[in-house]
């Protein structure tokens, strides 16, 4: 049987220890670093100890949800990387082609995801199609046994680093929007595709334009059905609620400490001093925020165990998605608040995460999507009027209904 | 029966605000600003607006300024702020400019930056390490570091306030006597460190009410108005954004969770404003320690509110450096640490509410610093 201490037996060889020095960056803010990530899930895969649920032919062990759920508490005691660059592989495909591709597609893709040795980026917004992704318009014409794409994503994060792009596109305009799509894979070297970096206001690099010109996709890279890409689509992003930040990088704690590594912070910059004077309110924000982690870690641990037995997140992505960026972004502004002036430099403490936080409410599906998500599949509530629904997407697009 | 006279209203010329507008608006276009920043600095901007005469607003004719008063001045910054003018309004002119004047001592040619003062709770001080000796000929030798002095690297002349001796002195010295270390804000202003080391300069003491508070608040002033214009100007790129952009069929703006967005957006930049217009009326009239406090921290706590209900509402194209929400944003969040945070001002005016007891505070409420006399 599995202990924790089996696990730390196993994890020692390859792993450091967390000690109360260890920094790590979160959603790769500031860093262009593949180097730790890989050298991590290099030496994880083996043991498939990084995607315990996983059949252990593809990079994992066949974990049950209880042994997914105690590997992950004792993985929080070794440095495990911000591994932002692979989070969409590890996260997002993975589960999705676990749950809608072949057997040829799993034994193709899945190990190197595990390993680090393929990056993946996720080609889904597009200039009209943000918060109304069904709107997408890159298209996908049959030509025997291929598929000719053509179109423009952009905000496609980790695209210059990527092997591979999971795309969601239109195979049937005469459908009404949500109806018409399919999602390939595609190549990101292959013949047509021409990335273009974007400059984000935190000065990363991190998303681009993409733009594909009749690139050429085959028939056995289509993953679902034709006309079944909204709902591959649905599972890739509920997974990506879920787990946006379950593993790796930011906070975590050596062994036997329940201080994370932003109180320590906090108090090693004096924040955190004084009970009584102008410091209260710093103490109070910090200490409301802890609770706040705690609490929301538990419900994601939850819904991300869920996620990788095989079932899907569903909503109860959307309400973690919004407790963990509400929390980044309390962090980040009290951090940056206790650093006083010298916070206002390029320096400063809490610099990176104070211009990173306004897209963590955005990026994944903004903040109010999510409560939309929320409103209407967990309280019932009447949604907005959507007069596209039953209109083919060729109508629809012309906008202004 | 004590009867109350109505004081002078305090005008601005509206020539200023037409003149000064449309300058920024021809000079600081997007791509502008963004060479500033990387530059660290614009002097074609700079010297088009010395043409004006704006850069010496405010600083009396006798001592080499172009005269006009402080709303005037805070006019000019407030559309600064508006159009993000990569420029050192603020310290050439009302804080430099201003202390030389007071000071006596003579305006050298060139650009003019101030140190910030020290804080009475040391927490925001530019200079904490710096001091001054002072020869018998009136020349004074300054050691130590100052931090986040801005626009140190292109400035002539480098201004600050030292006690000596328990009084209040105005050091004047040369930006070629001093170590300069260039640091950017999170905004990409250059916020350096200037190392003394034995720098020589003039010095002369301050007059009565010229010291390391009154520069503060003076300070505070300046980033109010530049706060002001930065989230009125904010604030009009959000709504016209959101009615342009279309999800679902529809311009976002019409979804009510956006209109939200928009509200608490126009509410800040409606109440920054007006506590800017306050606070540089009665500054203009005279001592204004109320007014101004107030006002730094309802710009604070609206810059916090506003620049997170913009960048919500433009959705990704907000992050990315082509689009220019972030010149506005990435300022408002260095200022509000410039000058005195949130925590420092509400303990300045939570002394004031006190020191006039429970009978006080409506009157202090109502008729602000002139209440405390
Ligand atoms: C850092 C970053 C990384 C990203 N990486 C990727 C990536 O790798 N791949 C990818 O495909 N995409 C990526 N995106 C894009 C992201 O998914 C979209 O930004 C997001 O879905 C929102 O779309 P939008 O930016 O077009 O905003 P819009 O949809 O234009 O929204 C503007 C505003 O309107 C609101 N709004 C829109 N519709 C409604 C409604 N029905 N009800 C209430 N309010 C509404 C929004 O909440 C927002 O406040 C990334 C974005 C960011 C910022």
């Amino acid at each position: 049987m599995l202990t924790a201490d089996g696990i730390r037996a196993a994890l020692d060889g390859l792993l450091e220890r967390r000690t109360d020095q260890t920094r790590l960056t979160s959603m790769g803010a500031g860093s262009d670093d593949l180097d730790d990530g890989r050298a991590y899930l290099a030496a994880t895969v083996e043991g498939g100890w990084h995607v315990p649920t996983w059949p252990s032919a593809h990079g994992g062990r066949d974990a049950s949800v209880a042994e997914n759920q105690l590997i992950g508490s004792v993985l929080r005691e070794y440095v495990v990387p911000d591994l932002y660059p692979f989070a969409i592989g590890l996260g997002m495909v993975g589960p999705a082609l676990l749950a809608h591709g072949t057997a040829e597609q799993q034994e193709r893709w899945l190990r190197p995801i595990a390993s680090g040795a393929e990056i993946w980026c996720q080609m889904f917004s597009e200039p009209e199609a943000g918060s109304d992704l069904a709107n997408v318009a890159l298209s996908a014409e049959r030509d025997g046994d291929v598929w000719r794409l053509g179109g423009q994503k952009t905000w496609t994060s980790r695209a210059m680093w990527s092997k591979w792009a999971i795309c969601l596109a239109r195979t049937d305009p005469e459908q009404p929007k949500h109806k018409g799509l399919t999602m390939f894979v595609i190549a990101m070297d292959a013949h047509g595709v021409d990335v273009r970096p974007l400059r984000q206001m935190n000065n990363d690099a991190h998303f681009s334009e993409v733009f594909v010109d009749d690139a050429v996709v085959s028939d056995a890279w289509r993953v679902g059905d034709v006309g079944e890409g909204w709902r591959v689509a649905m599972t890739i992003l509920s997974h990506e609620r879920a787990g946006a930040g379950s593993r790796g990088g930011g906070d975590g704690a050596k062994r036997g400490s329940r201080v994370p590594t932003w109180i320590a912070d906090l108090a090693a910059l004096g924040a955190l001093d004084d009970p009584v004077g102008s410091h209260t309110v710093r103490r109070d924000e910090a200490m409301s925020i802890y609770a706040a982690d705690m609490a929301s870690r538990w419900t994601a641990q939850r819904a991300a165990d869920e996620a990788r037995s095989g079932g899907s997140p569903g909503p109860a992505g959307s309400g973690a998605k919004l407790r963990t960026v509400s929390s980044y972004k309390r962090r980040a502004f009290l951090a940056n608040r206790a650093a006083g002036a010298a916070g206002m430099l390029e320096d400063g403490h809490g610099y990176i995460e104070t211009v990173t936080a306004p897209s963590m409410s955005i990026r994944g599906g903004t903040d109010e999507i999510q409560r939309n998500i929320l409103g209407e599949r967990v309280l019932g509530l009447p949604g907005e009027p959507r007069l596209d629904r039953d209109v083919p997407w060729r109508e629809s697009r012309k906008g202004l209904l | 029966m004590s009867v109350r006279i109505a004081p002078e209203p305090v005008v601005v010329d509206e020539l200023i605000t037409e003149t000064a507008g449309r300058l920024f608006g021809e000079l600081c276009t997007h791509e502008a600003v963004q060479a500033a920043e990387d530059s660290g600095g614009a002097p074609d901007i700079w010297e088009a607006f010395c043409e004006t005469g704006f850069d010496l607003i405010a600083v009396p004719e006798e001592a080499g300024g172009s005269g006009g008063t402080l709303a005037e001045a805070i006019e000019v910054l407030r559309l600064v702020g508006y159009h993000s003018a990569p420029i050192p309004a603020a310290e050439n002119g009302i804080l430099g400019g201003w202390l030389l004047a007071q000071a006596g001592l003579e305006r050298p040619d060139g650009l003019v930056t101030v140190v910030p003062p020290r804080a009475a709770d040391g927490g925001w001080s530019g200079g904490e390490t710096c001091s001054v000796s002072l020869n018998g000929d009136g020349t004074a030798v300054l050691s130590g570091e100052a931090h986040r002095v801005p626009w140190a690297r292109s400035a002539e002349t480098v201004v600050c306030v030292c006690e000596f001796d328990g009084t209040s002195t105005v050091v004047s010295v040369p930006a070629s006597e001093c170590t300069i270390t260039p640091l950017p804000n999170m905004a990409g202003e250059p916020r350096d460190t200037v190392s003394f080391d034995g720098a020589t300069g003039r010095a002369a003491p301050a007059p009565h009410g010229v010291d390391a508070d009154a520069l503060a608040q003076r300070g505070a002033l300046s980033r109010v108005a530049l706060m002001a214009g930065a989230i009125e100007k904010m604030c009009q790129l959000t709504v016209s954004y959101t009615n342009e952009r279309v999800q679902f069929g529809r311009p976002v703006a019409r979804f009510q969770a956006v209109q939200q967005h928009l509200v608490w957006a126009a509410q800040d930049a409606a109440l920054v404003r007006m506590a800017a217009e306050v606070a540089a009326r009665e500054a203009t009239r005279g001592d204004a320690p109320f007014e101004i406090a107030a006002a730094k921290l309802v710009a604070n706590q609206a810059a916090a509110r506003a620049t997170k209900a913009c960048h919500q509402a433009h959705g990704a194209m907000g992050m990315t450096q082509e689009y220019p929400l972030h010149h506005f944003s990435r300022r408002l969040w260095s200022w509000r640490k410039e000058y005195g945070s949130d925590a420092h001002w509400s303990a300045v005016l939570g002394q004031m509410a006190t020191g006039v007891g429970a009978d006080g505070l409506y009157p202090l409420i109502t008729s602000g610093t002139a209440a405390l006399a």
